[in-house]
């Protein structure tokens, strides 16, 4: 993942079109998903604690794309 | 021209349509929103371009490379790396010309995540867009908002290039036979100059093991690379499919297997053998194949539900390499049969399966518009939309 300074964020590229997005602030109470913003996939987060409050460069990776369980939407 | 006529050469009038994701202008219908059926679009800047029918798309990220048949190039959609090539960082909803290539004659295009090629006939290569990667092949990480020439490549002629998320592949011809070069991000291998991984290169630098083989299609996607030999011989590098490890260097993938096009997916690959047998590497999940349970990690499959339609090789000349449409996104595809028909299944959340809802299917699926069948020529896939050109006579 890559830092976006637009965004403050760690991201990386969705197979929507969009980013994956996850902030420092997750990161730092744990969180581990970094989500999308236009769908309902997801990434898993792999990154060691200690490294991103010092280095906002490194350390980042990401799991699989996982898609949420997804609620039929009838067209009419 | 016969005498007393003023005839100029008849132009097949194209209808260009296109689907799924598009809040960033890649559908070039105007409006920044998602389409979930197929949109005829009324293209007035590529009419008046006076320049030609379409001869080829390349969809990214989130914008579009058209190539018009006059050797002109228009881009449109997300901007905001410099990849459309008008100079500015900024979004564009209409098709718009790229007026800095205007003295060139432009061959080829490509698109990645968020960068662009153009190869000119003259065989030069021209890259803008995020750099960030070395994708660009320029020796630094900036980007770049209009198309700046490779100068690695002065002495030679580039024939092609291809785009991966944030790497490229380049093929030359010349009189020491076909070479693949590759730069950019090297992290899984999807450069394929060395054994060992290479973080990244932002100067080409030659794809190892085709020094006696002759190359004539490259293709890239996501981290993933492929290109095919004259004998039709499939070779694969990078990112691995199904979780298998990573290729550092070209491999020859089913070598017993003679090949005629190959797509390449984030996750995935379709392959098309000379026989008009469809195979897929990788994708094993969200309901690409229906039936996952006889998946094995590398093993090709045959795609249920098509071993009743007919793909015949003559489709194949007619549409090149997108018959099997390059395939962006690793979770959704696109087909085209012998009778031009559109086949899409996988995930449909953006309305990319142009199936006029957002589920997803795991068989494929006739597009329709308006109980109207498409019947299409030629196939493009980006992130999540999809474009289908189809010739009128």
């Amino acid at each position: 993942m890559e830092w976006n300074e637009e965004l403050q964020s760690f991201t990386y590229p969705c197979p929507c079109g969009d980013l994956f997005q996850i902030t420092k602030e997750d990161l730092r109470i744990g969180e581990e998903i970094a989500r999308c913003p236009s769908c309902s996939l997801y990434i898993t987060v792999i990154y060691n604690p200690e490294d991103f409050d010092e280095d906002k460069s490194k350390g980042k990776k990401q799991g699989n794309i996982i898609q949420q369980p997804q609620q039929q939407i009838p067209v009419a | 021209m016969e005498e007393g006529s003023r005839r100029e050469e008849p132009q097949k009038e194209e209808e260009i349509w296109s689907w799924g994701a598009g809040t960033d202008g890649q559908l070039g219908t105007g409006k920044l929103k998602d389409e979930l059926l197929p949109q005829l679009l009324h293209l007035p800047s590529l009419a008046a371009s006076a320049a030609g029918s379409i001869s080829m798309l390349a969809c990214g990220g989130a914008h579009v490379v058209a190539l018009t048949s006059g050797g002109r190039v228009l881009t449109w959609g997300r901007g905001t790396s410099g990849q459309l090539g008008h100079g500015e960082m900024v979004n564009c909803l209409y098709p718009k010309a790229v007026n800095s290539l205007e003295d060139h004659v432009i061959t080829h295009v490509s698109a990645g995540w968020s960068h662009s090629g153009f190869v000119s006939d003259g065989g030069c290569l021209f890259t803008c867009g995020d750099g960030s990667f070395g994708q660009l092949g320029h020796g630094d990480y900036s980007a770049y908002s209009t198309p700046a020439k490779v100068s690695y490549f002065v002495n030679n002629h580039v024939e092609q290039m291809a785009c991966g998320m944030r790497h490229s592949l380049v093929l030359l011809k010349g009189s020491l036979g076909s070479q693949v070069y590759g730069f950019g991000s090297g992290k899984r291998g999807q450069l394929g100059i060395s054994v060992e991984k290479i973080k990244s290169a932002n100067l080409p630098r030659v794809t190892a093991g085709f020094e006696d083989i002759q190359i004539t299609t490259i293709t890239a996607n996501g981290d993933h690379s492929a290109s095919l030999s004259v004998d039709g011989k499939l070779y694969t590098w990078g990112r691995g499919f199904s979780g298998s490890p990573d290729i550092n260097v070209p491999s020859c993938t089913l070598p017993s297997l003679s090949f005629s096009q190959v797509a390449l997916g984030w996750n995935h690959a379709l392959l098309l053998t000379d026989d008009g047998e469809v195979f897929m590497l990788g994708g094993n999940r969200h309901g690409v194949l229906s039936n996952t349970e006889k998946l094995m990690n590398t093993a090709p499959n045959h795609l249920p539900g098509t071993e009743s339609s007919s793909f015949t090789s003559e489709l194949f000349i007619l549409s090149t390499s997108l018959f099997l449409c390059p395939l962006t996104s690793f979770i959704f595809l696109v087909l085209i049969t012998v009778d031009g028909e559109v086949m899409t299944w996988g995930w449909g959340e953006h309305g990319q399966l142009g199936l006029g809802s957002t589920s997803d299917e795991t068989d494929p699926c006739l597009v329709r518009n308006e109980k109207e069948v498409v019947a299409i020529s030629r196939v493009y896939c980006g992130s999540g939309f999809t474009y289908a050109v189809k010739a009128v006579d």
